[in-house]
């Protein structure tokens, strides 16, 4: 079993760097084919004369050809280096860094909370088709998966500018908890949908009739034999949600103000600053893939049909 | 004997209005209207959503009154006019001396509409008790002083035609690729694949960001809807390709497949009469399910303003200009609930319908069985 799973991960990270390698030639060809780079940025702006455009290229090696750029910038990042950001004047992983963990947090947060939202909802409601509870549970499911984030989170912030909470002692809390919830909201809505489906599904198996028969109580049947089998679609959303997660955190970090990689990136693609949004992506595309290789290996170890 | 024509047209409508249908037929109702509306824009709208007027920037939703100062009723609804009080501050008061009726069909800036001319509109305001002539806006009106209410209505055609037509073609692309990778199997079907996973697996909204950075900013409307669809077509095909593929691979096991292949048919017409017709239900539902996912990367885009530029509208950037902090903190927040509702209701169309065929899809199958809601196409890999 052991064996199984140390190959899977092996795959995975020979198959994820060969996409990571893809991706990054994509992306680069796409920002150099369109023309315009951080200094072209700076000159729309401000009077920066042609001498000094020209000067600046050739400091930060902007007119080299494409290649030339690329193979530094792989060659760099084989040693450690993710490039130095022009708009920010720092190396790129000493900007990443910090941003990373806010972000991280942020979903972590917003992660937990659709998990353990999804599991209650879902384990109440499944039992107890049409009552209340489950009708609840549908109407949950359709609001909450089609309010786009966007909306939510303006909404959210047109409802706080009317509560002064900044100066009260649950101020950080509230700074903390209200992008979570609109971060997590639609993902919640994903994972109660399948849990409810996935639970009723399992109490129609033979093997509850048979835990049934044995003369368990509904509560050791729930947790004992329904919930393990249940979480499988719950694992495997989630690895494919981080995406999504990511994504949504680009514009819940800009309503709110969180400083992190959403936030970050936007301000990247305005300033056109190559290194930058390259050490983004990067990032960005690892936690996915590692986020599906842990969900795999996950799912693997809560069921020992897959292995 | 009925005639033909509403023999096929009972055909069509009677399945909507059998039991548990409800939900399929108020999503298509939601859809339905809101298309209605994008073709009727400009006459529901009373001004022209480009035309700045300086005289009233960020003026607050006008109040319809019935009854007047007195209390006596009124046979006609009507407005009191507002004055800016404070330029600086925005502050607006209303006139409570002069009262304009609202008025319906009035004439406005003249629009095309069905290839005829005409000038009509829903609503308006008449002349006052003194002659002159005042505006209504019930949404307000923006920075520049453009009604709200008209923008919202003409940006309605931007996002709803951005959003869809990008799907289309994300699907279309999408099912060619699912079909010559589930047909043909093997090798290509491996890199088709591997190129698929690896599309599907990035942060979608990062990536559009991206490769929206690659373009000038500032583009005339139609370049910017071309852009934005050729993106999130090429970002969004995946999906569709891997769904696709699966279904092909499954279908093309069925002895009537088979059966087909060894009549001689060519792949092409296998594919599209015998096994595309039977795919046709799950790839509806999953293209429903795309759809608010690019129709929310368009309002992101214009959120973070790389979208449509002013003057043109969209959801997007109508939901940015609504959340300036000094309305929502003066407590007009129907100015921002409006265009939000909008969205949100246009969103729960879409779901309902979507969720409304999976359901009918699956009671074809096995009758009562409880269905997932949510149709993901191999969200767990079985190796």
């Amino acid at each position: 079993m052991s064996k199984l799973i140390f190959e899977l991960i092996l795959t995975r990270i020979a198959q994820g760097i060969l996409v990571l390698l893809i991706l990054s030639i994509l992306i680069f060809g796409l920002l150099g084919a369109a023309g315009g780079d951080a200094v072209s940025a700076l000159t729309d702006s401000s009077h920066t004369s042609e001498e000094i455009a020209r000067e600046l290229r050739r400091i930060y090696g902007l007119d080299q050809p494409f290649a030339v750029r690329y193979a530094r910038w792989i060659s760099d990042l084989l040693r450690g280096h993710l490039g130095y950001s022009i708009s920010y004047q720092a190396p790129v992983g000493a900007i990443l860094r910090p941003r990373l963990i806010n972000t991280a947090v942020l979903a972590a947060l917003a992660m937990a909370i659709a998990w353990v939202t999804a599991l209650t909802l879902g384990t109440l409601a499944a039992p107890r088709a049409g009552t209340w509870i489950d009708q609840l549970c549908s109407l949950t499911v359709i609001v909450a998966s089609s309010t786009p984030r966007l909306v939510l989170a303006l909404l959210t912030l047109a409802f706080i500018t009317h509560i002064p909470f900044e100066n009260t002692r649950l101020g950080w809390f509230f700074q903390l908890m209200l992008p979570t919830f609109v971060l997590s909201v639609p993902l919640m809505a994903i994972l109660l949908a399948q849990m409810r489906g996935r639970v009723r599904e399992i109490y129609d198996e033979e093997f509850v009739r048979a835990a049934r028969a044995k003369g368990f109580s509904e509560r050791i049947i729930l947790i004992r034999h329904v919930l393990r089998p249940s979480l499988n679609p719950l694992i495997t959303i989630s690895g494919y949600a981080l995406g999504g997660l990511i994504s949504g955190s680009v514009i819940v970090e800009r309503v709110f103000g969180w400083p992190g990689i959403g936030h970050l990136s936007v301000t990247a693609v305005q300033s056109r600053d190559v290194p930058l949004l390259m050490g983004i992506v990067l990032v960005t595309a690892t936690t996915v893939l590692a986020g599906n290789l842990l969900a795999d290996i996950f799912l693997r170890l809560n069921d020992p049909r897959l292995r | 004997m009925k005639p033909k024509i509403i023999d096929r047209f009972v055909i069509f409508v009677r399945p909507l209005f059998r039991r548990g249908r409800g939900s399929l037929v108020a999503g298509i109702t939601i859809v339905a209207a809101f298309y209605m509306m994008c073709i009727f824009a400009d006459f529901l709208a009373p001004y022209d959503y480009r035309e700045v007027s300086l005289g009233e920037p960020l003026a607050p939703p006008a109040r319809i009154r019935f009854r007047d100062e007195e209390g006596r009723w009124r046979t006609r609804p009507f407005i009191h006019p507002q004055r800016l009080a404070d330029p600086l501050e925005r502050r607006y008061e209303e006139n409570l001396q002069r009262s304009y009726s609202l008025e319906f069909f009035t004439s406005g800036y003249r629009y095309k509409i069905f290839g005829l001319t005409t000038d009509r509109h829903l609503f308006g305001v008449g002349k006052g008790d003194d002659g002159k002539t005042a505006r209504v806006h019930l949404l307000g009106t923006d920075v520049l002083g453009r009604d709200r209410l008209s923008r919202l209505l003409l940006a309605s055609r931007f996002s709803l035609l951005v959003g869809p037509l990008s799907t289309l073609i994300a699907c279309v692309i999408g099912i060619l690729i699912g079909c010559t990778a589930g047909y043909g199997r093997g090798r290509i079907d491996a890199v088709l694949m591997r190129i698929a996973d690896t599309m599907m697996a990035f942060p979608t909204l990062v990536l559009i960001l991206a490769a929206r950075a690659a373009f000038p900013l500032e583009l005339p409307p139609w370049r910017a809807a071309t852009l934005l669809i050729t993106i999130f077509v090429a970002l969004g095909w995946a999906e569709m390709a891997r769904l696709t593929r699966g279904l092909v691979m499954e279908l093309r096991e069925r002895d009537f497949v088979l059966a087909a292949i060894s009549l001689g048919l060519s792949p092409a017409r296998v594919l599209w009469r015998h096994i595309l017709p039977n795919a046709r239900r799950p790839l509806t539902v999953n293209a429903l399910l795309m759809l608010p996912t690019f129709l929310l990367a368009e309002m992101a885009l214009s959120f973070f303003g790389v979208g449509v530029q002013e003057p043109e509208a969209s959801w997007g950037n109508i939901l940015t200009a609504a959340s300036e902090i000094t309305l929502l903190e003066r407590g007009h927040a129907l100015i921002l609930v409006a265009p939000a509702f909008a969205i949100m209701l246009f969103m729960i169309g879409v779901r309902l319908l979507s969720n409304g065929l999976d359901r009918d899809q699956f009671q074809d199958q096995f009758k009562d069985k409880e269905i997932a809601t949510f149709h993901r196409p191999q969200l767990a890999p079985r190796e």
